[in-house]
């Protein structure tokens, strides 16, 4: 008698879990755009984030650019002077979207076979076209394992929450410059943020795939030890 | 006494096996190596000439800069030397800078970087770093494990003389492993280094360092992107009237490529620089072998001395007399001995009355 009854909980007990299993499942679904599921309105954009060129214009700057914050600097600065910058504020370095057309989330866009030249100009133009600093170019990819550290990362993801603001993981971008790796990553690859380090934000407007998406990562180790990278990218969204 | 001096031992070898643990040089050593592997490639003479050439190629073109290049503008565009500085801040900045700049990089950093340089070839030839501690914790093993197994033996009586004899040895192992090693040379130099790359090895001078690559890569642009062509100065006019100038852009690549893994050597090892210099002096390293090592031979020859533990063949042969006396005098007397006990047991045969058959079976 009391084995039938505890048959009979236990069944019950099993019903209810893979009930509510189902429900879970359903209730995650696709979520829509391009990509994974997860919290209620939280949607995974997976695809391309084109990349506009930075535009200079007086002492203004629209489009894509970077910048860098000096050693013991604050978000506002002091900057960098690139002396190679295309734009009259040279703390701005303009940017411009590479041969895959911009920043893909989901996967890594990695550097090419060698990643510099001999004269330490970065060679990959996947992601942006190399840009001159100091006379030198640099250029971006997404890697793992990363290039400086070595550590293993995921691909860049960006997430939506529904209500116009992006947040994601970038730990796997990297520049190459002049014979060195720097890792310009949010979080670091340990899943550090170290510095001015700060997590990527940004907007997305669903209806024109209009985004902007910004992080800062200060940089460890190297020529640029404690500087701060700033990345502004904007541009559209295009889902894979 | 002689358990006394053998104990004495077993705490030298433990000493020796947790001194490493105690100067954190399991973490430490490894730091050591890894510094000297980054340092490797900037600190040869040929790389410290090739930093000094280029110092003296960026004082020329300032040379050229801060003199010939405003009076150029005041002539060519009308721009007084106000304007000249208002209008290229970063090259305003340079001339301004730079002699300061030449005089730390090149009066100090490069000419303690110079007068190093056989110091750096000396600790680099020393063993590796990381191996550092198991060069005390092996013979502290050994000697533990040998002065242990002596107490054993002294306990039960057995014959300690050859692990006394080891022991000695491992001693005189120790006092000779500075010398194999040349330490008594390289580790002075090796603290010389460390004393003299102090002042290098800080944050505030890694920014320092960082701020004038800065300045001088920011001014490089500026002229080149933005002071040349306002001036109207054409690449065979600069090369002419300007060869400092058009030389230090010409090189800049390289000077940069050169310069920028330097600053992050110096960035990456300020950790590793602290981790070498918190080990306690390197001028006390040979001595860190040689004290326990005189101690351990000391203490065991002592230990010898107070007679070593007698094994049973050597206890037998120990009753011996000598051999010259075992002649004569003395083997009589066994023999009188002898016949004296061979008589005692017949006499005492006949006393004893004949067995029963009882008895018997």
């Amino acid at each position: 008698m009391s084995d039938g009854r505890a048959r009979d909980r236990r069944g019950v007990l099993v019903a209810v879990v893979i009930g509510t299993a189902l429900i879970a499942a359903s209730c995650g679904g696709d979520g829509g755009g391009g990509g994974g599921g997860g919290d209620a309105g939280q949607q995974e954009l997976v695809g391309l984030f084109k990349v506009d060129p930075g535009e200079c214009s007086g002492s203004e700057i629209s489009g894509s650019y970077f910048r860098m914050i000096q050693s013991g600097g604050k978000l506002d600065g002091p900057f960098v002077t690139n002396g190679d910058s295309v734009c009259k504020d040279k703390s701005y370095t303009a940017l411009s979207p590479g041969s895959d057309g911009g920043l893909i989330t989901g996967e890594l866009q990695g550097h090419p076979e060698p990643p510099m030249d001999e004269q330490g100009n970065g060679m990959a133009d996947n992601v942006i076209q190399p840009q001159p600093w100091f006379a030198v170019a640099f250029a971006c990819t997404t890697n793992s394992p990363d290039m400086q550290s070595e550590e293993e990362v995921p691909a860049p993801t960006i997430t939506f929450d529904g209500k116009g603001t992006l947040s994601g993981e970038i730990s796997a971008f990297s520049c190459a410059w002049n014979g060195q790796f720097f890792n310009q990553g949010a979080p670091k690859p340990d899943g550090e943020s170290p510095g001015l380090t700060s997590p990527v934000t940004g907007t997305y407007d669903p209806d024109s795939g209009k985004y902007t998406l910004e992080w800062t990562s200060t940089v460890v180790g190297g020529a640029f030890d404690k500087f701060t990278g700033v990345w502004h990218l904007e541009g559209t969204f295009e889902e894979s | 006494m002689r358990r006394r001096l053998v104990s004495a031992i077993l705490l030298l070898g433990i000493g020796l096996i947790a001194a490493p643990a105690v100067f954190q040089m399991f973490s430490r050593a490894p730091k050591g190596g890894e510094m000297i592997n980054e340092f490797r490639p900037f600190m040869e003479a040929s790389k410290v000439e090739q930093f000094q050439d280029y110092m003296a190629q960026i004082d020329s073109a300032h040379s050229e800069t801060s003199e010939k290049l405003p009076a150029f503008a005041s002539d060519n565009a009308g721009m007084d030397g106000e304007t000249f500085d208002t209008e290229f801040p970063s090259t305003a900045a340079f001339n301004d800078q730079w002699p300061a700049i030449f005089k730390d990089m090149n009066d100090g950093m490069l000419v303690t970087m110079e007068e190093m340089v056989d110091n750096f070839a000396a600790v680099d030839a020393l063993p590796p770093f990381p191996l550092f501690p198991f060069f005390f914790v092996a013979p502290g093993i050994m000697i533990s494990l040998l002065a242990w197994s002596a107490l054993q033996a002294d306990k039960k009586g057995t014959s300690t003389r050859s692990r006394l004899k080891l022991l000695a040895l491992l001693g005189i192992g120790l006092i000779a492993a500075p010398a194999i090693f040349q330490m008594f040379g390289r580790a002075p130099k090796g603290a010389e280094m460390i004393n003299e790359f102090r002042s290098l090895m800080t944050e505030e001078k890694l920014a320092r360092v960082q701020g004038y690559f800065l300045v001088l890569g920011a001014a490089e642009g500026e002229l080149r992107n933005s002071v040349e062509p306002a001036l109207g100065l054409s690449g065979s006019q600069l090369g002419s009237d300007f060869p400092a100038l058009a030389g230090f852009h010409l090189d800049w690549g390289k000077i940069s490529g050169d310069m920028a893994p330097m600053i992050g050597a110096m960035a990456d090892n300020i950790d590793n620089y602290e981790a070498v210099d918190a080990l306690p002096p390197f001028t006390l390293f040979p001595w860190f072998f040689v004290i326990p090592g005189v101690m351990v031979a000391a203490l065991a020859l002592a230990a010898s001395a107070r007679g070593p533990g007698l094994s049973g063949k050597e206890a037998f042969a120990a009753a011996l007399p000598p051999p010259a006396d075992a002649t004569g005098a003395f083997f009589a007397g066994l023999k009188a001995k002898a016949e004296g006990n061979r008589a005692s047991r017949a006499q005492s045969t006949e006393d004893v009355p004949p067995r029963q058959e009882s008895e018997t079976r």
